[in-house]
């Protein structure tokens, strides 16, 4: 049974219109001019227990509109979602019990006081057993490393600290779902990579259902299997990153340090995608011509100095998704 | 762990969110040791001034100086809690965005703003006794009868929660403005004015004196002085007690109408 379960969610937004300026803001007191704004068109999708999903989009595209439907703090304008059986918007605070929240931009912390007493706080407030808090406590500190700054008053932690108290912060109370709104913004590799590490293990150990709305795609490759894809506030692409992969990303790049910087090179079944100096980068399409072939006929033309392979970027492919729209079975048009 | 009943209702949350705001007064300690600092202050100051004026001009007679400096001194110590802004909190969340993460968690979140004022007004109350004590070595005080401190403590009540119902609804107007202070500062300069808190309503002219009266400034600070220097004499205090409880459910009954309208705000625009 599916614990998410979205259907034809849509979300408009009505606000009054404003003209410029003083005059513009007199005027909006008296007209009753409303301006609507289709944020959420129509999104249906489920989710399983345990599942681990991307939900991707460029900026305006609906994400955060879609992660606050399912927080409960928004109400759908039309359709139907359930969260673990529950409505979330009717009733927020039961739903609450059942989710944990981490944004990226916002902390739930509490400012002026040590990381200490914002988890006793949470404990508190989420009724967290003495026994699960304790184990909770001691896994996140491992995980997460948060024993040096424990007692460090929140607004004294540097983003990377905050962020993994965040992140032992939304999952203190054992939700069965946690819903993450970039979690990686602004970090340093460092702290990026503990988190991916935390929300791995999260996921796998505990089977916690988790829902990743992020711009930095290391963070989707890390971790999901499967992508939902927004623009425009309606679901472009709902599937396995793979699929993506196979059908978008056809083309890998070589590139080629040339031993003799005025060496010529011109193989076949590949092209010249740039070069600077000595360093040539050749694209090529995988299923015409494997990277052993290719390598092959480059050493036999050249004295080379060095070889790399660049897989092509799940980056680069939803970008063209974005530009070019979505078609199945699109593999093997090179753009 | 998913829970699809209805959760029962618990008070521990608002108890710790009580607790914290107290831990977080606390750590400002500096505040605590000036704030009764500028009591003494104050309280030298005033009497100073009231002594000078009542040299000069003729004495009042319902309002002797003992009695001016006695309602001038409690009406210090009574602004050690009523000039707190309990519901601060839900103007600086709704300032930063941050609210939308307490909508996040298994709480009422009115009712998590009010634990807030309480633990923080509780800590600033504690501190009345020690500023008491001080006061005492500065200024005489009269002290009523029991009967008067009783009716006294009443109308402090409920002047109380006549200036909480008045900060609670100018917070929640940042729902829509974002922006409070210019509104804020001119209730607070209505409050102390209008209020009784720095010059006896009493000594206002007559006809100043029938509006500020209705005025609900004047159940949160002139009332309780006002039975707690005998002005108001016991025939008079359920009827001026009375007046405070119209208030207080009167602006009560306007701050939850502002709080419902200001989150159907939330859940429709999204914070």
């Amino acid at each position: 049974m599916a614990i998410i379960e979205a259907v034809d969610l849509r979300k408009v937004y009505r606000s009054i219109v404003r003209g410029p300026g003083l005059a513009g803001a007199v005027k909006a007191l008296f007209s009753r001019e409303i301006e609507e704004t289709v944020a959420v068109d129509g999104v249906s999708f489920s989710l399983q227990p345990g599942e681990l999903v991307g939900y991707l989009g460029p900026n305006g595209a609906g994400k955060s509109t879609t992660i606050k439907m399912l927080t409960g703090i928004l109400v759908p304008t039309s359709g139907t979602l359930r969260v673990a059986g529950v409505v979330p918007s009717e009733r927020r605070q039961a739903n609450a019990q059942n989710i944990g929240v981490v944004f990226g931009q916002r902390s739930q912390l509490y400012w002026d006081l040590p990381l200490r007493e914002s988890f006793e706080l949470l404990r508190a407030i989420y009724d967290v057993p003495d026994d699960r808090y304790r184990t909770n406590m001691k896994t996140f500190a491992e995980l997460l490393d948060l024993d040096r700054f424990l007692g460090t008053p929140v607004r004294q932690l540097s983003l990377g600290e905050r962020m993994r108290g965040d992140f032992a912060a939304a999952m203190l109370h054992d939700p069965a779902i946690v819903y993450l709104d970039e979690p990686t913004i602004g970090l340093d590799v460092v702290a990026k990579e503990a988190i991916r590490t935390f929300v791995a293990e999260i996921n796998r150990e505990r089977g916690t259902t988790i829902i990743l709305t992020t711009h930095d795609l290391a963070d989707v490759e890390r971790l999901a299997r499967r992508v939902i894809l927004i623009d425009e506030g309606a679901v472009i692409y709902d599937g396995a990153l793979e699929r993506l992969r196979q059908e978008y990303g056809t083309h890998r790049t070589l590139v080629v340090t040339l031993a003799n910087p005025e060496q010529r090179l011109d193989v076949e079944g590949a092209t010249v995608e740039s070069r600077e100096g000595n360093v040539v980068r050749l694209r090529f399409e995988r299923k015409k011509t494997s990277a052993e072939t290719l390598i092959r006929r480059v050493m036999e033309c050249c004295e080379i100095s060095d070889l790399q392979i660049i897989e092509p970027d799940i980056d680069g492919i939803v970008r063209r998704i974005y530009t070019e729209g979505y078609q199945d079975g699109a593999a093997g048009t090179p753009s | 762990m998913i829970i699809a009943a209805r959760p029962r209702f618990r008070w521990a949350p608002y108890r710790a969110l009580a607790a914290r705001a107290m831990a977080r007064e606390a750590t400002y300690r500096f505040d605590v040791f000036t704030s009764i600092g500028s009591v003494l202050v104050r309280l030298y100051l005033l009497k100073m001034v009231w002594t000078a004026l009542y040299a000069h001009n003729t004495t009042p007679a319902e309002l002797p100086l003992h009695a001016v400096i006695t309602y001038s001194a409690v009406a210090l110590l009574m602004g050690l809690v009523m000039d707190i802004d309990q519901t601060r909190a839900l103007h600086d969340r709704l300032h930063d965005g941050t609210i939308v993460t307490d909508f996040l968690k298994p709480i009422n979140v009115a009712l998590s703003f009010f634990a807030d004022g309480t633990g923080e007004v509780i800590f600033h109350a504690i501190l009345i006794v020690p500023s008491l004590v001080l006061a005492l070595l500065v200024v005489h005080i009269d002290v009523p009868p029991p009967m008067t401190l009783a009716a006294f403590a009443v109308s402090f009540v409920l002047g109380y929660l006549v200036g909480f119902w008045i900060n609670f609804i100018l917070n929640c107007t940042a729902f829509w403005t974002l922006e409070i202070s210019a509104v804020q500062l001119i209730v607070t300069w209505l409050t102390d004015l209008l209020g009784g808190e720095i010059i006896p309503l009493v000594l206002f002219p007559v006809v100043l004196q029938k509006i500020v009266f209705v005025l609900p400034f004047a159940a949160m600070f002139s009332t309780p002085l006002l039975i707690y220097v005998g002005i108001i004499s016991p025939s008079g205090w359920a009827a001026a007690i009375g007046v405070q409880a119209v208030w207080a459910a009167v602006l009560a009954f306007a701050a939850s109408l502002m709080w419902r309208a200001g989150t159907r705000r939330i859940v429709s625009q999204g914070g």
